[in-house]
């Protein structure tokens, strides 16, 4: 069953940048995690956070990385520093494949097929 | 209803062990897993083989899914409606370790099948903590939204403007009775000046709804920004290229240069360099502490098609007479 409705007012956007950060209760129901979990990551280095008034708080890119190891944990049943490992190399060949689109466009070539 | 085979989908046969099923499952994950596929249709293929794995994987599920099979048999895409009470007899626990992934989607087949398992499944996967949701008739408990997730492409003008984009998501939710609803919907999306690549974007209460007065989830909007050309960002500092002339480069020379920022007045240090950028301070994504802009300079040779213009090159060879380009290692 499909429906289909239309929000025609505008949405205003909140950006989160470094100022606007999550907890860990934040960053653990994004992630559909328990907090202990995240705790887990944090302490072996796999995730990165700051410490303010005692409290971790998570940029926003932390989440997106969080999720990437959720999900790579979830469905591969990985070890925690195996999907973290993956996630690196996810993340640099994303940055890869940017530059090496911008120097093809630089150079007037079409992007490389798949 | 489309009928579904689920061995088929997993690509085992209907004697598979667990360890095959989890085999295939895996091979099949890092096939359209939305992280490492390149595969057109990965993100729909990723939720068919979730959803196959939910059943195969789950034995108490796994059961009845044969024996609906040996009651009413099927094939693939068969219109099908489940038989009634076709599941009487068989006893579902909370489906726990079974759940595809954060974002598992399923469809009307297996909302019609384990729909109402499938809410407390969602609800206590693995490491989850959200309360249990309704149980064989208990009451439900108020429970928030899920929060919804999308990648965006923006331009880099975006970031330094803001923008009003019209977004079409496709998502799914559950209705009073427990079947999954599909739903594609339109959003006009204000974004704000000072986005980066990687940031996220939050629209409140754009989520799932929440239950029993809960509030609705949010949407998280994860920015890419489209490869150009022209200019590209890393975290808030902007880079460009820029060609210069031979004599620009040598002599130095005030340019005119189209940025993100708008058209600015550059001034070309004399006495080319290679690699050398030009730092424009708080001319990258504008933020508190803006990101800056670097202009990546280039020498452009001009070709020479006419006679005077060759007549150039001759004349420029003869008044450099001991100029070796090839005298750098490796030139």
């Amino acid at each position: 069953m499909t429906t289909a409705h239309n929000t025609p007012n505008v949405q205003p956007g909140e950006l989160l940048d470094d100022t606007a950060l999550f907890s860990l209760e934040d960053l653990a129901r994004i992630c559909h995690v328990a907090p202990g979990w995240v705790s887990e990551r944090l302490e072996a280095g796999l995730l990165q956070a700051d410490s303010l008034g005692g409290h971790w708080r998570f940029a926003s890119a932390t989440v997106v990385r969080a999720r990437r190891l959720a999900q790579l944990e979830t469905t591969f049943d990985a070890d925690p520093q195996l999907a973290a490992l993956t996630a690196d190399l996810i993340e640099e060949v994303a940055h890869l494949r940017q530059r090496l689109q911008h120097l093809e466009a630089a150079m007037g070539h079409g992007p490389r097929p798949g | 209803m489309e009928f579904k085979d689920y061995y088929q989908v997993l690509g085992v046969s209907k004697t598979a062990t667990a360890d095959d099923i989890k085999k295939a499952y895996r091979k099949l994950a890092r096939k359209y897993h939305p992280d490492v596929s390149k595969e057109a249709d990965a993100a729909a293929r990723m939720a068919e083989v979730n959803e196959a794995n939910a059943v195969l994987s789950d034995p108490e599920k796994r059961e009845a899914y044969d024996a609906l099979g040996r009651q009413a048999p099927h094939r693939p895409g068969q219109d099908f409606r489940p038989p009634p009470n076709w599941d009487a007899g068989f006893e579902f626990s909370d489906g726990a370790g079974t759940a595809g992934g954060p974002d598992g989607e399923f469809s009307d087949f297996f909302e019609q099948l384990f729909g109402r398992h499938a809410r407390a499944q969602r609800a206590q996967s693995h490491y989850r903590e959200a309360p249990r949701d309704a149980e064989w008739g208990g009451t439900p408990q108020p429970s928030r939204g899920n929060d919804h997730h999308a990648r965006i492409e923006l331009d880099l003008l975006d970031a330094y403007q803001g923008a009003e984009r019209s977004l079409t998501l496709r998502g799914a939710r559950l209705d009073d009775a427990g079947r999954m609803v599909h739903e594609q919907r339109n959003l006009q999306v204000k974004i704000p000046k000072g986005v980066r690549e990687g940031q996220l974007i939050r629209l409140t209460g754009q989520g799932s709804p929440g239950t029993g007065g809960a509030p609705a989830g949010d949407l998280f909007l994860e920015v890419q920004f489209k490869p150009d050309p022209r200019w590209r960002a890393i975290d808030r500092d902007v880079y460009q290229p820029v060609a210069v002339a031979p004599w620009e480069a040598e002599l130095g020379a005030v340019i005119e240069v189209h940025t993100p920022a708008g058209a600015l007045e550059v001034t070309v240090p004399a006495h080319w360099k290679s690699a050398r950028k030009l730092r424009l301070k708080g001319r990258g994504i504008p933020a508190a502490t803006p990101g800056d802009l670097y202009l990546e300079l280039s020498v452009a040779l001009p070709p020479a098609h006419s006679d005077a213009e060759r007549a150039a090159y001759t004349a420029m060879a003869k008044a450099f007479p001991r100029f070796d380009p090839r005298a750098t290692p490796g030139a």
